[in-house]
């Protein structure tokens, strides 16, 4: 996810690391970079001529701050710029409140739906989902399906089609739950009628948040979409879904330029557990390698106690066998590797192909090896003679060989972790700019 | 669709044309010497020497047009395009030819300089956007059951893109199959379910979860079975990075061994739609493509950025909601469409 965007960032930092003077030149061909990047990842066109515009005169005109250098200074204006552009965050408050979805066909809106209903339920409220898309067949099934599997009532009527009165009749039906969430039907901006159904919908509705779901992948047609929408039902947050593909989500950042809005999620991934809170912070510190600590510890806190999993020590470098263990173990609840490697500042490190993509099936034999190791041997996996190798795998009843791939697998994620070390504060120049030069 | 373009477009064809225009009147102005205009970095390589210009302007009473007289219109056709979702390699590469075309070109003093514009924007934009692909005739020419599988990320609409054209096959008089290829996502069965029984075709399902390649090769013996014209097949939306996805779309096709595979996209992706167009292209191939959710997007750019990147013949053009909603595709058509006078 975001790794070319990211990349590109990176390069044309980079490029400016290893200038010896940072000059008008310098920070014209800097700003170049960077429309680039940020065309070819769907930001509108506008913006990306405002934000370089802003970037240049900041960088020319601003007062250099005591202590600065010039580097550093144009660094800190290209990351506040480029947060800037993200819109502000937005809370998700965690109370009783009522959800609209809106967005265009086949942006993942139901499946977002469910997502969201997971969210809250696992945040510990009590939650409800409404399908209000009378129009695509097979919608109520698959809402209900998504939300059976997580046990949350769901409401709707396949038969049905006037999704006014499934909403109308639906409210009250859940007014036991705390938070309410209403799927539509996709439509688009040219479609008149839909788009005084869902005006209705909001009305009967009185939805505390109306979200926008937009496609990662979608171009610039983003703005005339989200503009529609918000002139309808003064859309507050926008979600972006599909973030798991190689599409970069800047079209969200045109809805969210033209909502006022922020970012409220992310969706990358299948499951239903595959949705992020955005932070725009985060997000651009990701993006050029610098990590987001906040959202890594905040995922811990959620799946795991403190003391299974130590960041801290991962983050020297210090990773045994044991702790590969505990990272397999809390998998399902913390989400995939990738998504949390990606948390992690790692300047312009890349990590061997393949490494994360390692299947979850894979994953759970591998614990059943581990299961078969003694205390000693998962501390120390130097001890690993070839009839220790050849005792765990009679116990766990795999082949020598998938005993010494689960070590090879081992030690490549050790390289990998290595290399990350460092990085404490959320926005430390000087480590950075080491990283970018080095 | 492509409104917004097309009125771009003009735009910048005039100014092409002014440009052009204005290089020749101030080359007027200074009579016989033209250099004085003339970038002498630009002199070198494929430019024209500039000999060549003063013999061209003196003798045949012809102008070469330079790069640096076409240089500000074409940075705004960059723009427009990109605007207009026009992926940023494609554009680059209109935009190539379109200097190639123009750039040293010899222009007779008062030949129409529209025209010239004009004809160099068509080649540039009918080289990228080549040639339709004709369903029907396929299907006449080939062995039945014709087998067509339909292929494409999550979201851009393949299920609702099979009803459509199982509909536009049976209108034309074939008899179609439809194979449930979609054993993923939830709902999705009963989606096309829904979809068969509303246009009377017979579709051929296993449960949630089944193996698809199971299903689509139950859905071609049926199809031989039955002396069937076309089994449409539909499978799960999958991203072009996730290897064992794509596997397993690899699979599909050498179970049921498709005569045609279609890609499906949205006419709304932006430059994502490249990429992806590009995986599919490279690990399962694809004969032809659909871009769906047209008449979202006034623009069209992104039809233009697809149908150049896979390199493979658009085929129909998704346009709204109803069965009937499907166009197939005709390059000449667009390209007439975008040029053709403003009433």
């Amino acid at each position: 996810m975001l790794d070319k965007l990211g990349n590109s960032l990176k390069d044309a930092m980079k490029k400016l690391a290893g200038r010896s003077v940072v000059d008008r030149a310098a920070v014209e061909d800097l700003v170049k970079d960077l429309q680039r990047a940020l065309l070819q990842s769907d930001v509108n066109v506008k913006l990306v001529m405002n934000l370089s515009n802003a970037i240049k005169t900041r960088s020319l005109e601003e007062e250099l701050p005591k202590g600065m250098a010039v580097r550093e200074h144009v660094l800190r204006i290209v990351y506040q710029e480029l947060v800037k552009l993200m819109g502000k965050g937005t809370d998700v408050t965690l109370g009783s409140q009522t959800i609209l979805m809106a967005g265009l066909q086949g942006s993942g809106k139901t499946t977002t739906t469910a997502k969201l209903a997971r969210y809250f339920q696992r945040k510990g409220l009590r939650v409800g989902v409404i399908c209000g898309d009378t129009f695509r067949p097979g919608a109520y099934e698959q809402l209900s399906t998504l939300c059976a599997k997580i046990n949350i009532p769901c409401i709707g009527n396949p038969k049905e089609t006037d999704a006014l009165k499934i909403v109308r009749e639906g409210l009250p039906a859940l007014s036991h739950v705390e938070v309410i969430i209403i799927d539509t039907q996709g439509r688009h901006a040219l479609e008149n009628d839909l788009i005084k159904e869902i005006i209705d919908i909001n009305a009967i509705a009185k939805a505390t948040h109306r979200w926008l779901v937009i496609d990662a992948a979608l171009g610039q047609q983003a703005s005339e979409q989200a503009r529609r929408f918000h002139e309808a039902i003064s859309i507050d947050g926008v979600i972006i879904t599909k973030m798991d593909g190689t599409a970069k989500g800047g079209g969200a950042l045109s809805a969210v330029s033209e909502t006022q809005s922020g970012i409220v999620f992310i969706g990358s991934g299948e499951t239903i557990d595959d949705l992020e809170r955005f932070d725009p912070d985060g997000f651009i510190s990701r993006l050029l390698g610098m990590g987001d600590l906040k959202a890594l510890v905040e995922k811990a806190e959620e799946s795991i106690a403190s003391s299974d999993f130590d960041v801290n020590a991962m983050m020297r470098g210090k990773f045994t066998l044991r702790d590969m263990y505990k990272q397999l173990e809390s998998l399902n609840k913390m989400g995939p590797l990738k998504q949390i490697m990606s948390m992690l500042p790692m300047g312009n490190m890349q990590l061997p192909e393949g490494v994360l993509d390692v299947t979850t099936v894979k994953m759970s034999r591998y614990r059943i090896i581990m299961d078969s190791m003694t205390g000693a041997e998962l501390d120390d996996p130097a001890l690993l003679s070839s009839s220790r190798v050849q005792r765990i795998a009679h116990g766990a009843g795999a082949s020598p060989e998938e005993v010494r791939e689960l070590l090879k697998y081992y030690k490549t994620m050790k390289r990998a972790l290595k290399g990350v070390r460092g990085g404490g504060g959320k926005f430390d120049l000087q480590r950075m700019m080491k990283r970018f030069s080095g | 669709m492509f409104e917004s373009l097309k009125s771009r477009l003009k735009e910048v064809r005039t100014r092409l044309g002014n440009d052009i225009g204005a290089a020749a009147e101030s080359v007027d102005e200074t009579g016989p010497f033209p250099e004085e205009r003339v970038n002498p970095e630009a002199e070198s390589g494929q430019q024209a020497g500039l000999v060549d210009k003063v013999k061209a302007l003196v003798k045949d009473r012809e102008l070469i047009i330079g790069e640096g007289d076409v240089k500000d219109a074409i940075d705004e056709l960059e723009i427009v395009l990109l605007e207009n979702d026009v992926a940023f390699p494609v554009t680059e590469e209109i935009l190539d030819h379109l200097k190639k075309q123009l750039v040293g070109r010899r222009r007779k003093i008062g030949e129409s300089v529209d025209s010239i514009v004009l004809s160099a924007l068509k080649t540039s934009l009918k080289d990228v956007l080549g040639n339709g692909f004709d369903l029907i005739s396929y299907i006449k020419t080939h062995e039945h059951p014709v087998k067509v599988l339909f292929t494409g990320v999550n979201g851009t609409g393949k299920t609702t893109t099979v009803a459509k054209v199982g509909h536009f096959l049976k209108k034309n008089g074939f008899s179609v199959v439809i194979g449930a290829g979609d054993t993923f996502r939830a709902g999705a069965i009963e989606q096309i379910d829904v979809h068969a029984e509303r246009i009377g075709i017979k579709i051929i399902q296993h449960q949630q979860g089944a193996d698809p390649s199971a299903v689509l090769f139950d859905a071609v013996q049926y199809a031989i079975a039955h002396k069937v014209d076309v089994v449409l097949a539909d499978t799960a939306g999958r991203f072009h990075n996730r290897a064992n996805l794509m596997n397993q779309l690899d699979k599909i096709r050498r179970v049921m061994k498709p005569d045609l595979i279609v890609y499906v996209d949205e006419a709304v992706a932006g430059n994502d739609a490249v990429v992806r167009a590009d995986e599919f292209e490279k690990t399962v191939g694809a004969d032809a493509v659909v871009l769906t959710k047209a008449d979202m997007d006034p623009r069209g750019g992104a039809a233009i950025s697809i149908a150049h990147t896979i390199g493979k013949p658009l085929m129909f053009l998704g346009t709204g909601q109803g069965y009937d909603d499907i166009t197939p595709f005709s390059p000449d058509q667009v390209i007439g469409e975008l040029f053709s006078e403003e009433s």
